[in-house]
């Protein structure tokens, strides 16, 4: 890929290490095949599980029969449905009133909700055993009628879970500032009919795998698996398994991919558990397939957007917006209702919108659970903002750029307080507009296009702005379910000094690929004035090894703050310490001493003098020698633990008011695309994408942080899509229906950074890399501003050539009612 | 997923593989390239209870040219054909060779498994029989030619008898006033097409058609003939309306269903696309001109 780079505004801390672009430290490990996954994880006896899965999306159970199964050659046990109630219980559930009623347990029981649910794990000596055996299961199912579409889930009698009473499993109005008095004053109202963001996945390369053991003696169960959020998991396994939370040790390090995707994989994790029980106590491993992965992982959440209402002034500026969003959750609300605030987070998006009434309803379908995918639950919001400002733009005649800059909040306006309580940190986005514009070569498009217009070309320029708001307060939790018991945000690291003076950090995230050894390595190394590659870095999720708390784990963006701050308290600690020993050992001030590395390695020394102390020496002191240390050093442990609690309260839940999210990373991408008007496909004929994370700890991490969210945006906006009949078969449960973006899809990128340090965050950064979901907006601009000439709006977030082609028929049978109505096109009267 | 448990003989010589799946009937499949056949058995829709590998018999993944035919053997892997000089020879194969899916599948997938695997939206069959391509089969006894055309008899369904096997496919080289083209449009670039044209012409002249050969894949149960639109061009000065026309006439021969790889209506829009890009770029090949062209698909238009 081609580039071409811009970098703009000052660094706030520029340290020695901090801010550079240097290569990832784990990549060596990584591309030499020394990851530690855990589908390479083997124990001595260990078992294999493989779970029979329901062709029905929707359907009573009648009949299971494994006594086939059972006696199949190389098989230990088996789990069935029927089973569960007596040996586990089902999983929390977060929503209030409805969502309470749900029963979920790791395996179907009376019936099943989706396509791919499991009905019955089969355990045996090897995987092929297990394969054999599970064909032998018999279940007989009744059908029922399926809920496939938030209409049918709101009008159907069919409810997925009879003891809900309602396929509704959330709803409530989101109100802020004056919206009947903002509708009264506008110049034009804009009706905008329904809008649709699809359904899609982050597809990581590696599936879930889970390795579990329930160790009877110790009365321990042991994880080793590629759970990324071990310390939420962890809070859904203990109640369910009916153990104490200290009972379960979970290990995640190395994950190959997980966007979300992976933190629901807990009824997994519970089956596992339960089967090694069963068998006495021998692991058990399940690899989920590919397709299994697509049937019954997680999708990410799909929303529906009806009866939209804009209040706009003269000048394009929307002054209120009134709509009623729904949001599919699959079957499972699992982490679920959380998506039902956490849009909250960027409520007016990167506009000063004042005046918003929501109404909001989260439903329940016969498909897939969904997870907190990637841009979760933010990205669809702003998708539906973006989309709002481009159709009331193309509406009103004014420009796409033009109408960002008159609604974008200003730079002179940070921190900004929205509506709702939310303080964004920082920021300059017409800044950015002007880098994408430049970099895309926005001016030279404009005039192309209107050559090619002349010529029955269809090119379109579009800018998608979006917010990838990180270090979440799980406080707002509490918005959802008053009585959630979350608040806040916190993360743990530990730094000690070992017996010989090697330097060793823990912390617990599970990075993916956002390259957490190597930033982690650069903030000590400016704290201790050493090299990167002086300090051993942990990585990785362990309950026995590393530090947690409860909200530990990788997601949310949020590393470059709340992880990274942890680590520098931690290693201020540490310093603290090693300076009152070395002052004591070298006999000086502590003001005199200075850190860094001398001819035997890292070591305190004595300013301009040749006198200095080794680590190896300082730990020796505290460590096996410390007859040498007088009592007034018995607070020394040189084993440094800090935690890092992210400045929050907890919201008003009358109000829904409160600071929700730290830091505010904005994303803005320009796209050019052409629809070829015999395909309809279109094309993208340049792309750039510009991002403002604050400051930057490794330019290069950053940048590589983008390009995978972009390819993902791209993909999710082209080609990705999880389909369903009507019937809840999936029409994607492979890899050649799904069609994930690969490299040989992508444009090139032309990317540029802007810098707008954070207040609210010790080294200025802000969370990144979940990237907001820009392509999407991007994307669905360019294509509006192409066809919009046709008469066509984008009203869905996944366009295909196929689809495209759709709407134009659609649009030359001109049988629909038009998406877009100007209730006032020229004010009133 | 493991497919379920099989038998696996390597075999050296064609007649014998050919000896040894007469005598085993039904139960027993040959094993080319593996990659339809594997991906298949792995998702256990399909379990043979003997595999006979035919990888290690020799030369029979040859491709030689000799007056004026070429016969390429029925193991020649699809990277093989795309780096071969034959390609030079004759743009069509390298316009489909170097387009399937991704390097490892070209790799290890044969010529002769595609035919013989007969999947409606396989590459190799519209493109040979656009070169009126003969199958040269083997069983433990004869060997007999069968024009692609015969060979194909449905979805998935072949000629071939039990025990008997494709030995090689053979295709006389096309004329210096001849000029071809394969052009698939599929969604990205591991994944079948959602349609796709083969075209070879025979020119009388700069710019009058002799002869015109159209074969749709993707959008019927076997590649389609696209008769009507051949008679368009035949005889005709192949002007730019006259190739709109072929293509508009190829559309109606079209009868695709609708799937994840598009609609049925949406399909029939591609085939126009396919076949109208397809007669350009063979005019100007026939013209002697350079052309390169492949597999389009998402960020490859
Ligand atoms: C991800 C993926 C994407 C693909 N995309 C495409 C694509 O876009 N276009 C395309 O054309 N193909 C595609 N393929 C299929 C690929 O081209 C296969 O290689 C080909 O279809 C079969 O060839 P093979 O040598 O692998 O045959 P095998 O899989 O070994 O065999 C296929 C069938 O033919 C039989 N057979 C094999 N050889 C002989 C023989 N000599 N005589 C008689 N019977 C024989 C086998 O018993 C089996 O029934 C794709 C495959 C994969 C895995």
């Amino acid at each position: 890929m081609s580039k071409k780079e811009t970098f703009v505004g000052e660094s706030k801390t520029a340290g020695k290490w901090v801010g550079r672009p240097l290569p990832r430290l784990e990549d060596a490990r990584l591309v030499q095949g020394q990851g530690v996954f855990a589908d390479d994880y083997k124990l001595e006896g260990m078992l294999y599980l493989q779970l029979e899965r329901s062709p029905y999306a929707h359907a009573r159970i009648t009949r299971v029969d494994v006594s086939k199964a059972a006696a199949a050659p190389g098989v230990v046990c088996t789990l069935t449905g029927a089973e569960l109630p007596s040996i586990s219980h089902p999983f929390p559930e977060i929503g209030p009133g409805a969502g309470q009623k749900v029963e979920d347990y790791a395996l179907a029981i009376n019936k099943v909700r989706y396509q791919g649910e499991p009905v019955a794990a089969v355990v045996a000596e090897s995987r092929h055993a297990a394969e054999d055996a599970a064909e032998l299961v018999e279940v007989d199912y009744d059908p029922l009628p399926v809920v496939m579409t938030p209409e049918d889930a709101l009008q159907s009698d069919s409810l997925l879970h009879d003891e809900a009473g309602t396929n509704r499993m959330w709803h409530d109005v989101f109100e802020f500032g004056e919206v009947d008095k903002a509708f009264q004053e506008a110049l034009h109202i804009v009706h905008i009919g329904r809008l649709h963001f699809h359904r899609f996945s982050s597809t990581p390369l590696e599936n879930n795998v889970v390795v579990g053991q329930w160790n009877i003696k110790e009365k321990r169960i042991q994880y080793f698996s590629n759970q990324q959020f071990p310390a939420f998991a962890a809070q859904f396994l203990s109640p369910a398994l009916g153990v104490r939370i200290d009972q379960i040790g979970m290990r995640s390090i190395d994950i190959g991919g997980g966007f979300g995707i992976k933190i629901t994989s807990y009824p997994y994790m519970a089956l596992c558990a339960l089967a090694s029980r069963k068998t006495g106590g021998r692991p058990v491993k399940w690899t989920e397939t590919r397709t299994e992965h697509m049937l019954a992982s997680a999708h990410g959440n799909e929303r529906t957007f009806y009866d939209t209402r804009v209040a706009l002034d003269a000048n394009g500026v929307i002054t209120a917006i009134e709509s009623r969003h729904i949001d599919d959750c699959g079957a499972y609300p699992r982490y679920e209702p959380l998506g039902c605030i956490i849009w909250a987070q960027v409520l007016p998006g990167v506009n000063r919108l004042k005046n918003i009434r929501i109404d909001f309803s989260q439903v329940v379908t016969n498909k897939c659970p969904v997870g907190p995918n990637r841009g979760y639950s933010r990205m669809q919001h702003l998708w539906f903002l973006e989309r709002v400002l481009d159709i009331c733009g193309h509406a009103l005649g004014i420009p796409g750029d033009v109408m960002r800059l008159r609604n974008y909040i200003l730079p002179e306006q940070f921190p900004y307080t929205t509506p709702n309580g939310c303080v964004y940190d920082s920021g300059n986005y017409p800044k950015m507009l002007e880098v994408a514009k430049e970099l895309v070569g926005w001016d030279e498009w404009k005039k192309k296009q209107k050559e090619a217009a002349a010529e029955g070309r269809m090119i379109g320029l579009g800018i998608g702005t979006t917010l990838d708001s990180g270090t979440n307060n799980f406080g707002q939790a509490r918005i959802v379910n008053a009585y959630a018991p979350y608040s806040g945000q916190s993360k743990a690291a530990n730094i000690k000094l070992d017996i010989y003076g090697e330097l060793v950090l823990s912390m617990g995230s599970v990075p993916q690929g956002q390259g957490h050894e190597t930033t982690a390595a650069q903030v000590v190394a400016d704290v201790l004035g050493i090299n990167p590659e002086h300090l051993n870095v942990r990585p990785g999720f362990d309950t026995e090894q590393n530090v947690y708390t409860g909200h530990t784990g990788t997601y949310a963006s949020q590393f470059a703050v709340t992880g990274l701050s942890a680590i520098h308290g931690a290693a201020l600690k540490l310093r603290a310490e090693m300076s009152r020993l070395a002052a004591f050992a070298l006999k000086a001030q502590e003001e005199e001493l200075e850190f860094g590395v001398g001819a035997q390695g890292p070591q305190v020394s004595v300013k301009n003098t040749d006198k200095a102390i080794n680590y190896w020496r300082l730990a020796n002191l505290v460590n096996l020698n410390n007859a040498e240390l007088p009592q007034s050093f018995e607070d020394i442990t040189l084993n440094c633990r800090y935690v890092y609690k992210a400045p929050f309260e907890v919201p008003d839940v009358k109000r829904k008011y409160g600071n929700l999210t730290l830091t505010y990373a904005a994303q803005l991408h320009a796209a050019v695309l052409e629809v070829n008007s015999e395909t309809f496909q279109p094309k993208i004929l340049a792309y750039a994408c510009v991002d403002d994370c604050g400051r930057a700890i490794n330019p290069l991490i950053v940048e590589g942080q983008v390009h995978g969210g972009t390819a993902h945006g791209i993909g999710g906006a082209l080609m990705e899509d999880c389909r369903y009949d009507s019937e809840g078969n999936m029409l994607t449960s492979t890899f050649s229906d799904y069609t994930p973006i690969t490299p040989m899809n992508m444009p090139d990128l032309r990317y540029g950074h802007v810098e707008s340090p954070s207040p609210f965050s010790y080294n200025g950064a802000k969370g990144m890399g979940e990237g907001g979901g820009a392509p999407l907006h991007a994307l669905s601009a360019a294509l509006q501003d192409a066809l919009y000439p046709r008469g066509i709006v984008v009203t869905d977030s996944h366009n295909t050539g196929d689809s495209i082609f759709q709407l134009f028929e659609r649009a030359r049978q001109g049988t629909e009612a038009p998406v877009v109505r100007v209730e006032r096109p020229r004010g009133p009267r | 997923m493991y497919p379920a448990a099989f038998r696996y003989y390597r075999a050296a010589t064609l007649e014998e593989a050919a000896s040894i799946l007469s005598q085993a009937g039904d139960e027993a499949r040959p094993l080319a390239g593996g990659q339809s056949l594997i991906p298949l058995m792995k998702l256990r829709l399909v379990r043979p209870a003997l595999l006979v590998d035919l990888n290690s018999i020799p030369g029979l993944s040859s491709i030689k040219s000799e007056q004026g035919v070429v016969r390429i053997g029925a193991l020649a892997r699809h990277a093989q054909l795309a780096d071969s000089e034959l390609s030079q020879l004759i743009p069509i194969l390298h316009d489909c060779a170097a387009g399937i899916a991704d390097a490892q599948v070209r790799s290890r997938g044969t010529i002769g498994g595609s035919l013989a695997e007969a999947d409606p939206s396989g590459d190799w069959a519209p493109v040979m029989l656009a070169l009126s391509a003969e199958v040269r089969t083997q069983n433990s006894k004869q060997q007999r030619t069968i024009a692609l055309g015969d060979f194909l008899k449905d979805a998935y369904t072949t000629a071939l008898a039990n025990g008997e096997l494709v030995r090689e496919v053979a295709v006389k080289v096309p004329a210096k006033n001849s000029g071809g083209a394969y052009i698939a449009f599929k969604r990205c670039a591991s994944v079948y097409a959602s349609a796709s044209a083969a075209v070879q012409l025979t020119m009388a002249d700069r710019s009058t058609c002799e002869q015109a050969h159209i074969y749709l894949g993707c959008v019927g149960l076997v590649p389609l003939h696209a008769t009507a639109a051949e008679a368009e061009l035949r005889g005709r000065e192949l002007t730019k309306e006259r190739i709109s026309a072929a293509a508009e006439a190829a559309m109606e021969a079209a009868a695709p269903h609708s799937d994840m790889r598009g609609s049925a209506e949406y399909k029939k829009v591609l085939v126009k696309h396919v076949v109208k890009k397809g007669l350009e770029v063979s005019l100007r090949r026939s013209r002697g001109e350079q052309v390169e062209v492949s597999h389009e698909y998402v960020g490859r238009i």
